[in-house]
């Protein structure tokens, strides 16, 4: 017998599997997937400027720091001051979806590609985000390469003020209705990588970046 | 007004221990109005074969203890363990014995802890207890995480013109009793022991008090190895009901 | 990985005369416990979303082969393959056949209790493939001579920043450093290394979508995203136990998890990786397996512990457990050391090889209490006992005293006589103080504390006296 079906044996052996008790298991299964329903949330004021607030404000608990600029076309400009401020080297990777933009009249030097161990500064996006936890949720494609927001040691993102949703369901919810299927790697970042293995004391910067600026778009 | 009739459960460690506990109790209780009766074939409520992993003997004493209190409109205990016992275990010991069950169901639902009958039940307003001094409140675990028993003892206590409440950090961590475990594993026992008591002295308050004389006996005893002399550890029925 | 759980009282006596331990586990617990009562706050129906949890891992462990089958179904139509393993042998074999039919030397890893159980590290050094640990805790471990961990979020939490910064001076070669930071940045440069060259990235799994057939990891040091973005082969080792309904249901799961097991609202890293990568992506592997695992799960189904099927593994239990706060987690003597250890241990390694750990809580129910998705665990504890009774597992004088002392509490006139006896003996043993300082009929209580001497009658001696004294009015 092959472990497959010895475990699975056992299984059914435990929860007295019989023809009708597997049907009724099979509807409450149908049932459970389809509803989707959800557990107690907590309260949040859904006006756009309360999410905006209450997201800027939970990244700033999770050591993230933000900026908000009035439109797209402000972000490179807004890049270039942080990397300035930080004394930051001037050149960056960024997601392919971000070769628009006017990196080279601020005279950054960004590469839109996937990411290399060597770069220090990684640009993205976020397919949303979610205001309960200060959250960014990612999704990876050919466009919006994983590794981007994980191996360089500084990460900026670009945040749409309009795409910054209550809670993490209402970004399965996007997800579903834009995506259809999930992408290969959803991420949800949460400000710089972090570890309190030694003595509990929570030091940032372990295996992914030291630092996550957001640059939220209002417009 | 025709006085309510409760039979007290003394519980076997107050019976070998400390009786004046026990007569504390009864004072309360009949202070408060109560025709207090005490079943004299009581022994134990079976809680420690129940913890130890002897079923049968649990079940046997738990069917002796229910056909001994189950006449009475009101049975009440000195202890939030012995309470948690009857209360809370008593119904789920009787899985394939309907009859023994509802039994046990109604008993269940008549019986309290001794705070938690003063304040909940006969709404006191006074007691007789004249100590005076600072006081700090261990929350035993079965009565706290079992019954719920966390406001009544200290609304009592502020009912004693003397006596000021001065919590404790970690009034609700487990003193390290645990029935039979401090006796199977008393090195471990008596070292949560020193944690809790470390916290009592360091309330600063001239006596500890508890509702269930397990962990007062625990508390005591590390207490005086630690070389502390002048805690005094006291049952809350004690404290409440003053000379017996 | 070898039990050691019938030496628990040794283990727990060894830890307690260890001071260094004892400082660093004092420093933990206060942490643990104050963050997590800190982060539940901000939950405005904490308990209700408790229950909803309860509720969506019962739905699955009630229909729990239905589930397998269903996300095995979802996985495999996302190009994933799905492998199946009863014990621990049998993972070491799989993952030893994958890492061979790729040709690889080297794998990185997050954190997996499974890989623990199944000793794989040791298995796949054997197997002459490198394992290179890369979770901080974990990691700390592998150079100690692979000491196992002693706690299932914070595996390192019995060493402190001196013992580190000893050991990473001796492995490292490099000069002694004694900030957290920077011991921290020299384990991220020797591990981004590993992290590049490794061809395999091996990973637990905190939960399985049944929905999408994908695993959702948790991380905080972003491990879990390099081993699983790096590597061309990805293998998830979870347990048969980790499925969940649907994408909502892991919403509801993540606003409890990291709360009660570190005190964040969210982790840093929260992953859903479901299949492999696309020709024309710039990351992620291009093989992806899981391997489904039994190891002692699939003969709990059903019966008294299926409860425990619900754990997520978050260590609340064991945070806040005051057996465990004080000697820690290796005098368990397994993988998993608290409250969920001690029910997991007996379950998973044997009950005949771990008489003690039932009996190793003062059934305080704080665990209970913590516990996200509501365990009994007392509860369970308590029923193991009864099992061990049952088997006739206990110590042949305990069982004939505890029945002897049942048999006499049934008989009220032999125990009223018992009682009398027992009261004026330990009075005897008291002299004319207070107190016994050594109690033989039970010598584990004075080994550490005093017992303090009874009144020397009983209450229903005295009760007697008084009411034959004054006759009720």
């Amino acid at each position: 017998m092959s472990s497959r079906e010895d475990i699975l044996g056992r299984v059914r052996a435990g929860l007295q599997r019989d023809a009708t008790n597997a049907a009724a298991g099979r509807a409450e299964m149908a049932a459970a997937l389809s509803s989707r329903s959800h557990g107690p949330k907590p309260a949040m004021d859904s006006n756009p400027q309360a999410l905006l607030e209450r997201f800027r404000v939970k990244s700033e608990q999770q050591s993230s720091t933000v900026e908000i600029v009035a439109a797209e076309s402000a972000v490179p400009a807004a890049v270039e001051r942080y990397l300035t401020a930080m004394k930051l080297p001037k050149s960056a990777v960024a997601w392919p979806s971000l070769a628009g933009l006017d990196w080279a009249g601020t005279g950054l030097q960004v590469e839109p590609r996937g990411a290399r161990d060597a770069d220090l500064v990684g640009i993205t996006g976020c397919f949303c985000a979610v205001a309960e936890t200060g959250t960014l949720m990612m999704c990876s494609s050919p466009d919006t390469p994983a590794a981007v927001s994980l191996l360089p040691e500084t990460h900026i993102a670009v945040v749409q003020a309009s795409r910054i949703l209550p809670y993490m369901e209402d970004a399965w919810a996007l997800a579903r209705k834009e995506l259809g299927s999930l992408p290969r790697a959803v991420n949800f970042i949460s400000g710089p990588s972090r570890t309190g293995d030694i003595e509990q004391t929570i030091v940032l910067g372990a295996h992914g970046p030291y630092r996550v600026h957001l640059i939220i778009v209002a417009g | 007004m025709a006085r309510i009739r409760v039979a007290m459960f003394v519980t076997c460690l107050v019976d070998l221990m400390r009786p004046r506990i026990g007569f504390a109790a009864l004072k309360l209780l009949e202070t408060a109005g109560c025709e207090v009766i005490v079943p004299k074939t009581q022994t134990c409520c079976g809680q420690p074969a129940w913890n130890s992993g002897d079923a049968p003997g649990a079940v046997a004493l738990a069917k002796k203890t229910i056909a001994e209190f189950e006449g009475f409109e009101y049975v009440v205990v000195p202890s939030g363990s012995c309470g948690e016992h009857i209360r809370v275990e008593y119904p789920r010991l009787f899985v394939d014995e309907p009859e023994w069950r509802d039994r046990a169901t109604a008993l269940a639902s008549r019986t309290y802890e001794l705070t938690d009958f003063l304040v909940t039940v006969l709404k006191v307003d006074s007691v007789p207890g004249d100590y005076e001094g600072t006081v700090t409140y261990h929350d035993s675990c079965s009565g706290l995480r079992g019954l719920g028993i966390k406001q009544q003892p200290r609304a009592l206590l502020a009912k004693v013109k003397g006596v000021s409440l001065k919590e404790m950090n970690g009034c609700e961590e487990c003193c390290g009793f645990g029935g039979t475990f401090s006796i199977k594993f008393g090195e471990v026992s008596a070292a949560i022991a020193e944690r809790k008591c470390d916290n009592i002295l360091a309330s600063g308050a001239q006596a500890v008090v508890g509702g269930d004389l397990g962990c007062l006996l625990n508390i005591e005893g590390k207490l005086r190895r630690m070389g502390d002399e002048t805690t005094q550890v006291l049952h809350v029925a004690e404290v409440l009901a003053g000379r017996t | 990985m070898e039990i050691k759980s019938m030496q628990f009282k040794a283990n727990a006596a060894g830890s307690l005369a260890n001071v260094v331990l004892q400082g660093n586990l004092k420093n933990a617990k206060g942490k643990f416990v104050t963050r997590r009562a800190e982060a539940i706050k901000d939950l405005d129906d904490f308990e209700g979303t408790r229950d909803a949890a309860e509720a969506i891992r019962n739905k699955v462990i009630d229909n729990m082969d239905l589930w397998l089958e269903a996300f095995e179904r979802k996985a495999l139509d996302t190009g994933a393959k799905v492998l199946w393993a009863k014990d621990g042998a049998e993972v070491c074999r799989l993952v030893t056949e994958i890492a061979r039919s790729h040709g690889v030397t080297k794998v990185t890893k997050s954190k997996s209790m499974l890989s623990e159980e199944a000793g794989l590290n040791q298995a796949l050094e054997a197997a002459g493939i490198q394992p290179v640990e890369t979770d901080l805790g974990e990691y700390i471990l592998q150079v100690d001579n692979n000491e196992p961990p002693s706690h299932i979020i914070a595996p390192a939490v019995h060493k402190s920043l001196d013992d580190v910064a000893d050991l990473f001076h001796k492995v490292h070669g490099t000069p002694r450093k004694t900030e957290i930071p920077a011991l921290t940045r020299e384990a991220r440069e020797v591990l981004r290394g590993h992290f590049l060259s490794a061809e395999m990235g091996l990973s637990g799994g905190n939960f399985l979508v049944a929905e999408t057939g994908s695993v959702a990891l948790v991380t905080n040091e972003g491990n879990g995203r390099m081993v699983t973005t790096m590597p061309k082969v990805h293998v998830v080792i979870t347990g048969i136990e980790k499925v969940i309904p649907t994408l909502e249901d892991l919403s509801t799961l993540m606003r409890l998890l990291p709360r009660s097991a570190t005190g964040q609202p969210i982790s840093n890293y929260f992953s859903i990786l479901t299949g492999v990568k696309k020709p024309e992506e710039h990351d992620g592997p291009e093989h992806l397996y899981f391997i489904l695992v039994d190891s002692g799960r699939a003969d709990v189904v059903g019966g008294d512990f299926h409860a425990m099927l619900r754990c997520i593994r978050c260590g609340a239990c064991m945070n806040h457990c005051p057996v465990y706060q004080t000697i820690g987690g290796h005098a368990y003597g397994w993988v998993y050391p608290g409250p969920m250890g001690s029910v997991l241990t007996p379950l998973y390694a044997g009950m005949e090889n771990s008489i003690d750990l039932p009996h190793a809580a003062t059934l305080c129910n704080q665990c209970g209490i913590v516990c996200p998705v509501k365990i009994p665990l007392p509860d369970l504890l308590r029923k193991l006992r009864e099992k061990q009774t049952e088997r006739g597992l206990r110590p042949l004088t305990e069982r004939i005293g505890l029945r002897l002392w049942a048999w006499v509490a049934q008989r009220p006139r032999l125990y009223a006589l018992g009682a009398s006896v027992g009261a004026r003996y330990l009075k005897w043993l008291a002299g004319d103080t207070d107190r016994i300082r050594l109690l033989p009929t039970a010598p584990e209580w004075t080994l550490g504390r005093d017992f303090p001497a009874p009144q020397g009658k009983t209450f229903r001696e005295l009760y007697a006296a008084r009411r034959n004294a004054t006759p009720p009015t």
